[in-house]
């Protein structure tokens, strides 16, 4: 900021460089990194894994730990260097002027003590209240985080209270010092859709009520679009670009800002025509960071003897205010070329029906008691009633939040459980009630599964190439270890990773190859039906392209079908041909993707559609914001399972959706929904995304 | 000749270990040298605490091992006149000197210290080594599949856990418990167990492969049954695998309380580890739930397992010391650091210097376990 401004900015960070010093030496982690955060402005710090946002805001907070250090350039709140503050001032500041809430709500209260108590703490150590007016204070606040029954609230311990309201209280417990300066690291990355909505929409509006200023950390770009007024990128360490929402998202100036917006499924990409692009390589290693410019080696911009021959400083582009980049070229490029790799590919044709389940029901039963089953027994309703078929060569998104039965599903599909009723057929065979150890060798190696967590699907004690080997030995492939050997490096050839890989640990590979590797097993015996249980969330922006892709082209390659669980609807549109959505162990609709997202909605449908942050400034979202958590499956509510949250309720008559379950209704073309509302409401349904203006 | 005094006597024993620093500075060198590659074990020498650890085991490793170039007499030569003599006393009518004096019987107590090693070095880890093989098989498929079988073992674990272990030992080696065959019996169970496991690791790895399967089944089988009928019935027919009734009761004794221990913590691991999601891939390809517990489980938790090992052995060898305190030793006339302990008290307000220097070894020895222990555990969680 320049001198003389009349106000004076809450967060200076000026040149702030941070190292870590291990065994191995000095690990830079932010170096040369600037902003500054007026008041009441919100600014978003986005970048992939291990690019130093969570070390920035620690930085902030003077909180490096034992062997973090700041090695350079200064941290200013309201003018005053923190960097050279004593411990007790610091101490005095954090807390009640700069606040933190970090990703994990349960990891920030304390689970021992009452969710009351934790609050009251706020006002009486940093301002010497008394306990009733800080219980009175404590109260408000829980009011102000739009909780019901506060009171309640107060006297339970965190783990009584759902992880949304968990999350809402980190955020009472950090507003109740009316702090100047929010950080807020990852706040909603643990909470499903809809409950992240809510979040999202409560920071925003306690910002603007209490002219809080924030920093707001996210690897979701549509989130930072949604809350901030300006944002900076990160890459490898520095900010490469920073600026207001409106010149990074649509005018950027630097090539990695512009391969991260074109490696998300945004509404308009489509994986026929305009597959995503993936930003080829990798980051680098801290202590294996190229000369000049760190994004250099994976940039299709770049140029020898310019990109590699300085420390590239953050440059100002001309004609937008506060928008710096650090890209030697900027002025150069063209930054409305259309992107030079895409590649048609034709739509492939779909084949006969491979997967077929019919009212399958899967119910658990949950004694209360450890001796026997005595009158405790509870039933949890995993899935009921779940009918659809899967054709060959097709995607299937499952869409749900957390509870919903689609993780249960899938099991019964692998054979990890079996059903309770109904009937699963894959290719003519009834498999519901075959758990996988009777299943035969050609059964078991026709359904696979890809898993959620990369860091978690291989065992960290065997060398890769021998997990895959295994798998070919369990699936009868191949004669003797050689061939099975050749099979196993066709199989890396065919998820793109080098056939030196075979020998290394899994520790040894990023998250994304960890995840090829699951790809490589899960297709290692030719399968008829790939479950992918959300392969690529775990996963960074870019690589979750990469990931994605891959999945596609084998997929179009082997006519495979693919069941694809998901929580994400701009990754559903963008990969599947049909969608099913659950809720609560109720397919609640179903139809193709066009179906899914063009009115009529279920009343849910609509609400997720809503719920997802997407990061294009030309699309014009409707905002619907459901109340209150998703019910637990051992106590669902009666009648319509969504009945509790459904905002068009009223407009049903004689309260039928609270004692009746609503029948399938099916609309044209296979379209499918569980819903009372009469077709007149339905048909008079708004898109939920439009654009403003035709891009 | 003139008694030795303290810096003569240091001295001299340094001496006389000589063999020991030589392999002592070979091994650190090495590993030093190679550490990148070694894993684990490599690791161990970034930290300090945990080289102190293993040098100091590997010290009473090598001493167990060289004990006959070290000891400068026989753990029972007795010399006439030394009976009680203090340290550095000269031999009578011979060269050379008792370094750490002579015991009641007028022995050389620096000798005994050192064969004594012997017997802590070998009993001890075995004993160990049987109890994790015990608690593996059980805690594994406790631990994995849980529900009535989980209830059962851990009730019986508790059981054996709750029994005062004194009280146990002395029973076990009454001569009328001893009668009725039933240290001979549990001998017969606990021993089965790492037959047990290891047919079951290359079974459930190698099934579909026979070619190598039968090779591996056979020499476990081979092997395990020959040294089985030696150890637990006395009835090896090549006369190569014996035990001592006596040294088989506490043997048998020591894994029996062990086991319990180590059931527990193998139980937990396993479950823990059995929410994974690649036991849920293998089982999803249809493994077994053997080859599950064997080959996806147990590598990843050997972790932790590897640290209460060494720290195991550490209880074991203090667990042997107080037996043969009690006079539950191996053989009266022993060098077993325990027994040592115990004969030397008898007269310790008089002559300190028998009961002490097995006292040092045995701290030193358990000193040294914890702080690899530490060490392991430190650099195995940096991984």
């Amino acid at each position: 900021m320049q001198q003389g401004d009349k106000e004076q900015a809450i967060l200076e960070i000026d040149k702030l460089s941070i190292s870590f010093f291990t065994q191995a030496g000095e690990i830079p982690a932010v170096m040369d990194f600037s902003c500054s955060v007026m008041p009441g402005e919100s600014m978003g710090l986005v970048g992939e894994s291990g690019c130093g946002k969570s070390t920035v805001a620690l930085g902030i907070m003077q909180d490096l730990g034992t062997n973090g250090r700041i090695v350079g350039g200064s941290v200013k709140y309201k003018g005053r260097d923190l960097g050279a503050m004593s411990e007790l001032e610091l101490r005095k500041l954090r807390g009640s002027e700069i606040a933190m809430i970090y990703q994990e709500p349960m990891a920030s209260l304390n689970p021992a003590m009452h969710i009351g108590r934790q609050l009251m703490e706020v006002p009486m150590i940093h301002e010497g209240a008394s306990v009733a007016e800080a219980e009175q204070r404590a109260l408000d606040m829980i009011d102000a985080v739009r909780l019901p029954d506060g009171r309640r609230i107060m006297k339970s311990y965190p783990h009584q209270i759902s992880g949304g309201q968990q999350q809402r209280i980190v955020i009472a417990m950090a507003l109740l010092s009316n702090p100047q300066l929010l950080l807020l690291d990852e706040p909603t990355t643990a909470l499903d859709v809809t409950v992240e909505a809510g979040v999202v929409e409560l920071v925003k509006d306690l910002g603007r009520d209490f002219g809080t200023s924030m920093v707001f950390i996210s690897h979701n770009l549509g989130l930072i679009l949604e809350t901030c007024d300006r944002v900076t990128v990160m890459y490898s360490g520095e900010a490469v670009e920073t600026g207001g929402i409106g010149d990074v998202f649509d005018r950027m100036r630097h090539p990695y800002t512009q391969g991260l917006f074109r490696s998300i499924p945004l509404p308009g990409t489509d994986k026929n025509t305009r597959p995503l692009m993936t930003i080829p390589g990798q980051l680098p290693l801290p202590h294996e960071r190229p000369k000049g410019c760190n994004f250099g080696p994976r940039c299709e911009h770049f140029a020898e003897g310019v990109c590699n021959t300085r420390e590239i400083p953050m440059l100002d582009v001309d004609g937008h205010a506060l928008h710096r980049s650090r890209c030697e070229r900027f002025d150069e490029l063209d930054w409305h070329a259309a992107p030079s790799r895409s590649a048609e590919t034709a739509k492939v044709p779909v084949g006969v029906p491979v997967l077929r389940i019919s009212e399958l029901r899967k119910h658990y039963h949950v004694s209360a008691s450890s001796f026997g089953t005595g009158s405790n027994v509870r039933t949890v309703k995993a899935n009921e009633s779940i009918s659809f078929e899967a054709r060959e060569a097709e995607t299937v998104a499952i869409v749900g939040e957390s509870g919903c039965g689609k993780s249960t599903l899938a099991k019964v599909l692998l054979g990890l459980e079996t059903a309770s009723a109904g009937k699963v057929e894959l290719d003519g065979l009834e498999i519901q009630s075959l758990p996988v150890a009777e299943r035969d060798a050609k059964t078991v190696s026709s359904i696979q599964m890809v898993f959620q967590n990369p860091f978690d699907t291989l065992n960290p004690s065997h060398a890769v190439g021998n997990q895959i080997i295994r798998t070919l030995e369990k699936f009868g492939i191949g004669a003797n270890d050689s061939e099975r050997r050749e099979q196993m490096l066709e199989l890396l050839d065919m998820v793109k990773l080098p056939r030196a890989f075979a020998k290394r640990m899994p520790r040894q590979l990023s998250g994304g190859q960890k995840q090829r590797i699951g790809v490589a097993r899960a297709f290692a015996g030719r399968p008829r039906v790939v479950v992918a249980d959300e392969p690529v969330s775990a996963l960074d922006v870019s690589v979750q392209a990469a990931v994605t892709e891959l999945l596609m082209g084998i997929q179009r390659e082997s006519r495979t079908t693919m069941l694809f669980i998901s929580h994400d609807l701009s990754v559903v549109r963008y990969i599947a041909d049909r969608v099913v959505v659950m809720y609560l162990g109720y397919i609640v609709e179903q139809g193709t993707t066009d179906q899914i997202f063009a009115p009529p909605y279920h009343p849910y449908t609509e609400a997720l559609l809503s719920a997802i942050p997407i990061a294009d400034t030309s699309v014009k979202k409707k905002r619907i914001v459901l109340q209150g958590d998703i019910p637990s499956a051992m106590n669902p509510p009666s009648g319509c399972p969504f009945q509790t949250r459904c905002r068009f309720k009223p407009q049903v008559s004689d309260g039928l959706c609270e004692y009746v379950v609503p029948p399938l209704r099916a609309f044209k073309d296979g379209h499918q929904m569980m819903c009372h509302l009469d077709e007149s409401v339905l048909n008079a349904m708004e898109p939920v995304i439009s654009f403003a203006e035709e891009a | 000749m003139e008694r030795l005094n303290w810096f003569e006597i240091t001295a001299q024993m340094a001496g006389h270990f000589l063999p020991v620093w030589i392999a002592l500075a070979l091994i650190f060198a090495v590993s030093l040298l190679l550490k990148d590659r070694l894993g684990l074990y490599g690791k161990l020498f970034n930290s300090s605490v945990g080289m102190i650890g293993l040098g100091l085991v590997l010290f009473w490793v090598l001493t167990a091992l060289f004990a006959d170039m070290i000891a400068p007499y026989e753990a029972l030569d007795q010399f006439s006149g030394m009976k009680n003599k203090k340290p550095g006393w000269p031999i009578r009518g011979e060269e050379g000197h008792f370094l750490l004096g002579g015991d009641r019987l007028a022995r050389d107590v620096f000798s005994r210290v050192v064969y004594g090693s012997r017997t802590v070095m070998s009993i001890a880890p075995a004993a160990t080594l049987f109890a994790f093989m015990v608690g593996v098989t059980l805690g594994l498929p406790a631990g994995y599949f849980g529900g009535m079988l989980d209830t059962v073992l851990s009730f019986l674990a508790n059981l054996v856990l709750a029994f005062p272990v004194i009280l146990l030992f002395f029973l076990l080696v009454t001569p009328e418990i001893r009668e009725t065959g039933i240290p001979v019996y549990i001998a017969a169970v606990l021993f089965a167990f790492p037959i047990i496991f290891f047919a079951v690791l290359f079974h459930s790895r190698y099934a579909q492969q026979p070619e190598k399967l039968y090779p591996y089944l056979g020499v476990t089988l081979v092997l395990g049954l020959w040294a089985y009928s030696g150890l637990a019935f006395n009835a090896d027919p090549f006369g190569v695998f014996s035990m001592d009734p006596n040294l088989l009761n506490i043997f048998v004794s020591v894994v029996f309380v062990n086991s319990p221990t180590v059931f527990r913590i193998v139980r937990g691991l396993a479950m823990d580890i059995h929410t994974r999601d690649y036991v849920a891939a293998a089982q999803t390809r249809g493994e077994r739930p053997w080859y599950i517990m064997l080959w996806e489980i147990l590598p990843n938790a050997r972790g932790p397992l590897l640290v209460d090992f060494c720290l195991r052995i550490g209880y074991t060898t203090i667990l042997l010391g107080t037996l043969g305190f009690f006079g539950l030793g191996v053989s009266p006339e022993s060098p077993d650091w325990g027994m040592t302990i115990n004969e030397g008290r008898k007269l310790l307000s008089l002559y300190p210097h028998p009961a002490l220097p097995p006292a040092f070894a045995l701290m030193s020895l358990v000193l040294g376990l914890n702080l690899l222990a530490d060490g392991l555990r430190e650099q195995s969680l940096k991984d």
